[in-house]
C-alpha cells in the first residue's frame, strides 16, 4: 500500500474532489462550482491527486477533463488480498500442526 | 475486471475442517506455546507470543520475516488484540490491530476476529470471520470506504471506472 495514496486522500478538500469525481469526469471549473472551492485551489489539489496516481487528466476538445484512475484502488484490493492469502496459509499451517500433534500422540 | 474488484467485501470468511478433537484446535489457538508453532507463514518466525485467554485478556503476536523473504527479511509484523468473548472449546472473539513495525501510522489495520469451533464425529469445523473495520487514520478509512463502504456508491464507481478502460 502506497502511503502517498493515503496522504493524498487525507486532506478534506481533496477527498471531496475524489468523491465528486466518483460521479463522473469533470473539468476544474465544474469541480470548483460543485464544491464551492476557488479554481486555483482545485487545480492545486488535482495536481497532488495526480502525483499520487489517483486522478488522471485527458484533453477533451479544448478542455482538460479529470477522472479517477483505477490503479490506487486496485492496490487497496491487492493489499487486502494479501491479508486473505496470509490467513489461508495460516489455516493450512494449523492443519499441519494438528496433524503433527496427533502423530506424536499416536507414537507415544 | 474492475467491476469484479470493486465487489469484494471487507469481510473475510474462512471455513476449514480439521481431523482433530475440538479441544486440540482450541488449545492450538489459545495457548501461546502452541499458537507460535503454526501462526507464522513460511519464512517467518514468531518472536513474541502472548495470549491471556479471558474476556479483556490481551493477545500479542509478533512475526518476523526470515532470510527467505528477501527484501522483507527482518521486518516485523505485530498484532495486538483484546479478547471480547470467550467460550472454551467453542468461540473466541477478539478485536485486534496489525501493522508493520516502524510504519504503524500508515499500515495499521483494525479487524474483529470471530472464531467458532464445532465438533462432529471427531472432526472439528472451524469458522473464522475477519471483519476489517478500518485501516488506521481517517485518510485510510476514506480510501477503504471508497473501496467497500457503501455498496451502491461503489457500484456506481465501479461502473464509472470500467467505462474508462
Amino acid at each position: 500500500m502506497e502511503a502517498s495514496t493515503f496522504r493524498a486522500l487525507g486532506e478534506p478538500s481533496r477527498l471531496r474532489i475524489v468523491e465528486a469525481l466518483r460521479h463522473g469526469p469533470a473539468s476544474v471549473g465544474e469541480l470548483a462550482e460543485v464544491l464551492e472551492i476557488r479554481q486555483p485551489q482545485v487545480s492545486k489539489h488535482l495536481r497532488v491527486l495526480g502525483e499520487a496516481g489517483i486522478v488522471v487528466v485527458e484533453p477533451v476538445a479544448r478542455h482538460r477533463i479529470y477522472r479517477l484512475d483505477e490503479e490506487p484502488f486496485e492496490q487497496i484490493v491487492h493489499w487486502v488480498d494479501s491479508f486473505e492469502r496470509l490467513w489461508d496459509a495460516r489455516l493450512n499451517s494449523l492443519e499441519r500442526y494438528l496433524d503433527s500433534v496427533r502423530r506424536a500422540a499416536e507414537t507415544e | 475486471m474492475i467491476t469484479q474488484l470493486f465487489k469484494k467485501k471487507k469481510d473475510l470468511n474462512f471455513e476449514r475442517t480439521y481431523e482433530a478433537p475440538v479441544e486440540a484446535v482450541w488449545q492450538a489457538w489459545t495457548q501461546a506455546e502452541q499458537l507460535r508453532e503454526w501462526w507464522g507463514p513460511e519464512n517467518t518466525t514468531i518472536v513474541e507470543c502472548e495470549i491471556d485467554p479471558r474476556v479483556g485478556g490481551q493477545i500479542r503476536v509478533v512475526m518476523e520475516a526470515g532470510e527467505g523473504m528477501g527484501k522483507y527479511a527482518g521486518t516485523r509484523w505485530p498484532l495486538a488484540g483484546t479478547i471480547s468473548h470467550i467460550e472454551e472449546n467453542a468461540r473466541l472473539t477478539y478485536d485486534a490491530r496489525s501493522w508493520t513495525e516502524g510504519k504503524e501510522e500508515t499500515t495499521t489495520i483494525h479487524h474483529v476476529n470471530d472464531l467458532t469451533l464445532t465438533e462432529e464425529g471427531g472432526v472439528t469445523v472451524l469458522k473464522l470471520n475477519i471483519s476489517i473495520t478500518s485501516i488506521g487514520s481517517e485518510a485510510k478509512m476514506a480510501a477503504f470506504g471508497m473501496k467497500w463502504g457503501y455498496k451502491q456508491q461503489l457500484d456506481t464507481l465501479a461502473e464509472f471506472l470500467s467505462k474508462g478502460i
